[in-house]
């Protein structure tokens, strides 16, 4: 095990919520050093989620902003100030990577606007990520996720045809922009240690999100058709679903997926189900009469899935070869025992918030070593050991910023 | 790094030759590598790669050459064929391999490993090529209890804890109809793949690359799973609305043509457009007392579930009068946390996407058709991570690769 595969880059991030700092936590993961810009004058919404006037743990007490921003240092910097920018300067000097996901033209009313800053350092890497990007008649248009899943259209396709159109849960364009950022910034710096120079990023979350449904489109230009949510069935496959169990005390919301990928695995299905008289009628010996008849299979399917309980069930199909799944709530999730063999949770200790999990990535690198996980930044908690030991301040010119109140 | 045979001239990736040996849920890592300006071959068995054979395709008649959702996510790839059972074939990849930078596969359902690895064998491939960065996309991982295990979307949703959440509470946990698990999983085994070749450039050592379904659909829950042993809260379904300290909230709206997306969540970022929105309502002439109130002090922890559903009649009553495009043109001009749940028709005429040129009429001379697909992922100062060419018919660049192979022979 040798080092930390980002353990020399050096990480600037503004900006707030979780579609830009889940994009520079791959890189905090991996050893960068990723230092985060907030103020106390305009906090990351984040940390107000479960926020109330008068709470003693003031900004620091919001578990989502803690879980998100593992592994980074928190610098406080109040960039209405006017000697604020100067310090963002230095930052920026001291950075290979500057990102950011505010509203299009903030980072430029600080005069941080990509041009004057390459200008000034030609191999900075920027990215800025918003929702429907830096351009454009919209472009000031100010979704979070919610609305950048609707537009992008993953709203429309995900559900009942006869119910609304719900999304996946979570505001998807907020967990697949951040990978996105990762790639783009990691190609960057190859491109940079290549040739010496930076560039520039202008990632539309929904843009990129139509580009992960690039069916959904090509669909409708070739063929006309638009695409329609259709709960869980599948086009090629049958039965393919989520099937009601028994209950479990007084929980009632037990669910088996299944899917059923072809006339192999149902024939297994029918054995673990002891071949009952309605699995033996013709109509569903092939997925052709099992798609045609789809609905009558899923209601007699069901009624037997619910003598089960779902993970009794779930063994027995997994066992016969068949794939199949419980579906997990979240406390079940945490428990999840191939989760834990890849250390997918880790603990870290919160000043404010004690002992919590957090997650990482999906990847695992042979030859990397593990990094300790470090909890998330108390707003500000970093700001004396980034300026002195970072920026290489003064003692008195800290202090002196300090004492006017450019470290809010 | 590798001999690539296509000019990507001044791109992030220009010069890195990739082989593609992946199936549906990676498909989407080789066309993001490829946009980038790697070299991406697609390596596929003589009869073509098996998921070109999923419908629907252009024209209705089953043509593994047409098929919608591999020429979705296929572009700006080359194809070779090659018959791994036959030993020549073998050692033009061998061969291949000794070109390249890395090698991507994804195990099917039912194996922790793909088509390659029961070709090739690690050592076999490491020999062959000492560098070569190795990336595998699985469900579950490549070790571990659930290593053997089959997995597809819906069930490494169901595993992945982003399913249990996702529906109404009346019904069964639903999912997208489009795959989201390659979604998340095709970006990661893309990052997973640049982190690698970036570590073999720092760190002076090859890397082999592991990336689990699984755990790329934990992230999309947001915190909230992790949040468990704080709330209490299980994932119970909401249908399209989020509870606040004290209330639950609407999400979803039906208007006259659709539905739309907005809530009342609070917070100094949000409540100046619920203001705005309350603003536009009563210019409509559709004012009502309980939209009359202190908003830029809003909080949606603090305001009682009557007080919501007084507030919620009155906008669900004044979304019925509009369409979606009527109240996105206003969101827009007016900064409203307002958006329309589109489809592909209307995504396709959004005069925000033709402003920035979005979509492009791809050229493909070879099936002899012209294809509108979304053009880049992102814009950058050295160009557009954009489609470079059309998804490659079966087998199409075997002469040109396999020149460029017989060309570094002679060199060598």
């Amino acid at each position: 095990m040798t080092g930390h595969l980002f353990e020399n880059v050096k990480i600037l991030e503004f900006g707030g919520g979780a579609a830009g700092p889940l994009g520079t936590r791959y890189f905090a993961d991996h050893g960068a050093t990723v230092v985060r810009v907030e103020s106390r004058v305009r906090p990351d919404f984040i940390r107000l989620l479960r926020y109330t006037p008068g709470d003693p743990a003031g900004f620091d007490g919001s578990h989502m902003f803690a879980m998100v921003n593992v592994n980074k240092l928190g610098v406080a910097l109040d960039m209405s100030h006017p000697q604020a920018r100067e310090v963002a300067l230095r930052l920026v000097d001291w950075c290979d990577v500057l990102a950011e996901n505010f509203a299009p033209g903030t980072m430029a009313k600080w005069g941080l606007d990509y041009d004057s800053l390459a200008a000034r350092k030609p191999s900075l890497v920027m990215v800025s990520t918003c929702l429907n990007g830096q351009t454009g008649p919209d472009r000031n248009y100010p979704g979070f996720g919610g609305q950048g899943s609707a537009l992008a259209g993953f709203n429309h396709l995900t559900g009942w045809p006869d119910r609304e159109p719900l999304g996946p849960y979570g505001t998807i364009t907020d967990s697949l922009s951040p990978r996105f950022v990762a790639l783009l910034v990691a190609s960057a710096l190859l491109y940079r240690e290549r040739t010496g120079k930076g560039q520039y990023i202008d990632l539309s979350q929904v843009e990129a999100g139509i580009v992960c449904l690039s069916e959904n489109i090509l669909t409708f230009t070739t063929r006309g058709q638009v695409l329609e949510r259709c709960g869980n069935r599948s086009r090629d496959a049958a039965p393919h679903g989520v099937f009601r169990c028994a209950p479990e005390g007084d929980d009632t919301d037990r669910w088996i997926a299944l899917a059923v990928h072809d006339d192999e695995d149902w024939r297994t299905l029918r054995a673990v189900m002891g071949d009952p008289d309605w699995a033996k009628d013709p109509r569903f010996d092939t997925v052709e009469g099992r798609l045609a008849h789809v609905g009558e299979l899923e209601a007699c399917l069901e009624r037997w899935t619910m003598t089960f309980r779902a993970q009794e069930l779930a063994e027995r199909l997994v066992q016969a070869g068949l794939d199949a799944a419980v579906v997990w709530n979240f406390a079940e999730l945490l428990e999840d025992p191939q989760l834990a063999w890849r250390g997918h949770f880790r603990e870290v200790d919160h000043p404010v918030i004690g002992r919590h999990l957090c997650e990482t990535n999906a990847m695992r690198f042979s030859g990397v070593a593990e990094r300790q996980f470090r909890p998330a930044p108390c707003l500000g908690e970093h700001t004396e050991y980034v300026c002195r030991e970072l920026l290489r301040m003064s003692a008195g010119e800290y202090e002196e910023l300090l004492a006017a109140g450019v470290f809010r | 790094m590798g001999q690539s045979v296509q000019l990507a001239g001044n791109m992030n990736l220009a010069g890195f030759r990739i082989l593609d040996c992946t199936e549906e849920p990676g498909y989407l890592a080789g066309k993001l590598l490829a946009e980038l300006g790697a070299e991406v071959i697609k390596i596929e068995p003589p009869q073509g790669d098996p998921g070109r054979r999923r419908g629907p395709f252009i024209g209705d008649t089953p043509d593994p050459e047409l098929s919608v959702p591999w020429l979705a996510l296929n572009t700006s790839k080359l194809s070779v064929t090659l018959d791994l059972a036959d030993s020549k074939d073998r050692a033009t990849f061998l061969e291949l391999i000794g070109t390249a930078d890395a090698i991507l596969e994804t195990a099917g359902a039912g194996a922790c490993v793909g088509p390659l690895a029961h070709a090739l064998d690690e050592v076999e491939l490491r020999k062959a090529n000492a560098g070569i960065v190795i990336c595998r996309l699985s469900p579950f991982g490549t070790t571990g209890p659930y290593a053997e295990r089959r997995g597809s979307d819906l069930t490494v949703l169901a595993l992945g804890g982003n399913l249990y959440p996702t529906g109404n509470p009346d019904r069964p946990p639903v999912r997208c109809c489009l795959p989201v698990t390659h979604f998340h999983g095709g970006i990661e085994l893309a990052v997973a793949t640049v982190f690698a070749l970036w570590g073999r450039s720092t760190l002076g050592m090859a890397q082999t690359v592991d990336v689990s379904l699984q755990e790329c659909l934990t992230i999309p829950n947001m915190t909230v799973p992790t949040q468990y042993p704080f709330t209490g809260f299980t994932g119970k379904r909401v249908g399209g609305g989020f509870r606040g300290a004290k209330a639950f909230f609407r999400e979803l709206w039906p208007c006259k043509d659709g539905w739309i997306s907005f809530a009342l969540r609070g917070g100094p970022a949000r409540n100046p457009g619920i203001q705005a929105l309350v603003d536009y309502i009563r210019e409509c002439g559709m004012a009502a007392p309980a939209l009359e109130r202190d908003w830029k002090n809003y909080n949606h922890n603090t305001i009682s579930q009557e007080e919501v559903d007084a507030i919620q009649d009155a906008l669900g009553a004044f979304f019925r009068t509009k369409t979606m495009d009527e109240l996105f043109q206003v969101a827009c001009e007016r900064n409203l946390l307002l958006a329309p749940a589109l489809t592909a028709r209307e995504i396709l005429a959004s005069r925000q996407l033709a402003a920035r040129g979005f979509f492009v009429d791809i050229e493909d001379p070879g099936r002899g058709l012209v294809l509108r697909y979304p053009a880049y992922f992102a814009l950058t100062s050295l160009g557009a991570a954009c489609i470079r060419r059309p998804a490659p018919r079966i087998g199409e660049h075997n002469e040109l690769v396999l020149r460029s192979l017989s060309a570094t022979r002679d060199r060598t």
